[in-house]
């Protein structure tokens, strides 16, 4: 398939507020489908060709309890656009920011990359760039960059941005822009995550968010995560 | 000394000088030749062997330190927060004689305002390398968000250095006696101070802490204790800062140390020691009694966890038992005694801004996660040693250049002890001359 170009765009808060025909994404994962085969972790570092050290989705694999009463948890965990965002709150220059389509996004030619937002995400969602490649292991790997957020940026190089800024999940903003799911969505091959607008009362998102065995991660610091997992 | 003080008959009381390498007679040397080579030797020294961890630091990027996106910050933060609080510490020191009428610190002044300016800009230089885009650092300035610490406090920042150094000139000017009334220089440093305290204490210090503070994510950051500590810590070390710095400089300019003031500054020491001690019992046993277990994990890091050695020895030992203790004890009769607990103090509070930074960085935000596991690299601590020197040196050429030391011309006593020689006899040689 030839390469598209496709310009996202980005609204920043001060611009516009989002309107109706603005989409709500969000993000449904049903644990008890999934395996914990860590295919949308690949897919994703594959779809946005993140170096090492920066992974936008991981699989948690939580054990609790003794044996034979064992509970076996995989929690998979893209970045969770929350919608009372603390990385955003506490960014000095506004680099990061709640995009109208509910997802969090980060302005990699603004980002003077002091990581502030790393500490403050309740998550563990973000990383930085510290110019990290693949190339030892894998032919061409510089040779071109995902083009996050619809931009294209050629070559990665060692200090041209996101070097040296904060990276993060951006619900593949480049593949929603042209219709298409998040790559981690469309790898699943439990088919465990769900991804649509809230904002379409019948989208499967919106029915499984309000479904009783759906719940947040530390929704106690009421952060209004958009991912919503179903126990 | 300018033709219009005399006519106003502000009296010349600066004592001549006959030391060849005086090159103002109203300046004092800031160094004898001799402590002069060593010192500025050492700072050669320093600065050539950091500048090799600037070198790494600017053309390897943050990949030579052994920060990752598990422990985002590490040695720059805290060193940037430490000299932030030394500038803060010392600033409110030079507030206690410009705002409140201390005059019994009077003759460290100057040097309380210079190191607040040098401190404040190591404390950029460390939090600048600690970026991961250095050349954006000028932008904070440009793009302003209003629920981010952080930007504020770039702003308070620059307000606090552009104050520092108007407060430092008029001094420097009244000490030349060069202002045109000596009553307004003196109401223009208390104005100037007036503004500074609230700025030091809620600005510069206080708005530091609050940048942790509001990490809802961290345990042991978040709450509204944190930016009080910052402050308290801050005059904690500040004090003990000018001490060490006064007996040095008054050592290797081979003047007397004014025992009087250290004395002085050792009794402002120990009260903030007792109140940081004092936030510090808080700090711990509220979340301990509470059985907060994100704070307790944290706490049992710092006690007992591969650095407790940093809590107990270096922050709670060094920075604030040991001092107090000497500073009780039958000691404080001996000068070189409160200043060793001075420097011993100023050391420890580094372990202060280490375990500040560190530990609450190192529990994982969700179980499963990897640990965090930090230590500083070889470049990491060359390039804190760059910086230091760099200030250190920067400090010295500015108290060689500008008298920051030299007591206060109407302070007859002072310049007596100074020039090695009873008042009444200084007294005598000015009115001859």
């Amino acid at each position: 398939m030839a390469r598209q170009n496709v310009t996202i765009h980005t609204t920043r808060p001060s611009d516009t507020k989002p309107t109706p025909e603005d989409p709500s994404w969000a993000m449904v994962i049903d644990l008890q489908k999934c395996v914990g085969c860590d295919s949308c972790t690949v897919a994703c570092k594959a779809e946005n060709r993140t170096p090492p050290g920066v992974s936008y989705n991981v699989v948690v694999e939580e054990e609790t309890g003794t044996y034979p009463n064992v509970r076996r948890v995989n929690l998979p965990r893209p970045c969770m656009q929350c919608d009372v965002p603390p990385c955003v709150s506490v960014c000095p220059v506004n680099a990061t920011y709640k995009n109208s389509d509910g997802v969090v996004v980060i302005d990699a030619e603004r980002c003077i990359g002091c990581r502030y937002c790393i500490t403050a995400c309740p998550y563990g969602a973000r990383s930085f760039d510290f110019g990290g490649t693949y190339s030892d292991e894998m032919q061409g790997y510089t040779d071109v960059q995902s083009p996050e957020y619809g931009v294209q940026r050629g070559k990665r190089g060692s200090y041209t941005p996101p070097v040296g800024t904060v990276r993060k999940c951006t619900f593949c903003t480049h593949r929603t822009a042209r219709g298409e799911e998040p790559a981690c969505c469309e790898t699943c091959i439990g088919d465990a995550r769900y991804f649509g607008d809230l904002n379409d009362p019948n989208s499967v998102v919106s029915q499984l968010a309000a479904s009783p065995r759906a719940f947040r991660l530390r929704e106690e610091l009421g952060t209004e995560p958009r991912v919503w997992y179903l126990r | 000394m300018s033709t219009a003080s005399r006519a106003r008959g502000i009296p010349t009381t600066s004592p001549q000088r006959s030391h060849w390498w005086s090159r103002d007679p109203n300046t004092a040397p800031f160094l004898n030749p001799r402590a002069r080579t060593i010192w500025y030797a050492v700072l050669m020294l320093a600065l050539a062997v950091g500048s090799w961890g600037l070198y790494n630091r600017v053309f390897g990027g943050l990949a030579t330190t052994d920060l990752t996106s598990t422990m985002p910050w590490g040695a720059w933060v805290a060193f940037y927060i430490y000299f932030v609080g030394l500038s803060a510490g010392a600033f409110l020191v030079s507030s206690l004689i410009y705002v409140f009428g201390m005059h019994q610190f009077e003759r460290i002044g100057r040097a309380a305002l210079l190191s607040a300016i040098v401190s404040m800009g190591v404390a950029l230089c460390f939090i600048g390398a600690d970026l991961g885009r250095m050349e954006r650092a000028p932008i904070t300035l440009l793009f302003f968000h209003w629920t981010s610490p952080l930007s504020w406090e770039v702003r308070f920042y620059t307000l606090y250095i552009a104050l520092l150094i108007a407060e430092l000139v008029v001094a420097i000017r009244l000490q030349k006696r060069l202002v045109r009334s000596v009553e307004a220089a003196h109401r223009t440093m208390r104005i100037l101070g007036t503004i500074g305290v609230p700025l030091a204490i809620f600005g510069v210090h206080g708005g530091t802490g609050t940048i942790f503070a509001v990490v809802k994510a961290r345990a042991m950051w978040a709450g509204g204790l944190f930016p009080v500590i910052f402050v308290i810590s801050a005059m904690v070390s500040g004090t003990a800062l000018l001490m060490a710095v006064h007996y040095w400089q008054a050592r290797g300019a081979g003047r007397v140390p004014d025992r009087a003031l250290i004395r002085n500054l050792s009794t402002v020491l120990l009260a903030a020691i007792f109140i940081d001690l004092g936030l510090t019992f808080y700090e711990f046993i509220v979340p301990l009694l509470a059985f907060e277990h994100h704070d307790q994990s944290i706490i049992m890091l710092q006690a007992f966890g591969p650095y407790a050695w940093t809590f107990w020895i270096v922050q709670m030992f060094m920075g604030l038992l040991l001092p107090a203790a000497i500073i009780l004890s039958p000691l404080k009769k001996r000068t070189g005694a409160l200043v060793a607990a001075a420097m011993i103090c100023v050391i420890g509070i580094i372990g202060v801004r280490f375990n500040i930074v560190v530990p609450p960085l190192i529990p994982p935000v969700i179980e499963g996660y990897p640990t965090g596991d930090y230590f500083p690299t070889i470049t990491e601590w060359l390039l804190s040693v760059f910086f230091i020197a760099g200030g250190a040196l920067v400090y010295s050429l500015v108290s060689e250049w500008q008298p920051i030391h030299e007591p206060d011309p109407d302070d007859h006593a002072a310049i007596a002890a100074d020039a090695g020689m009873p008042d009444a006899e200084l007294r005598t040689e000015q009115e001859t001359i």
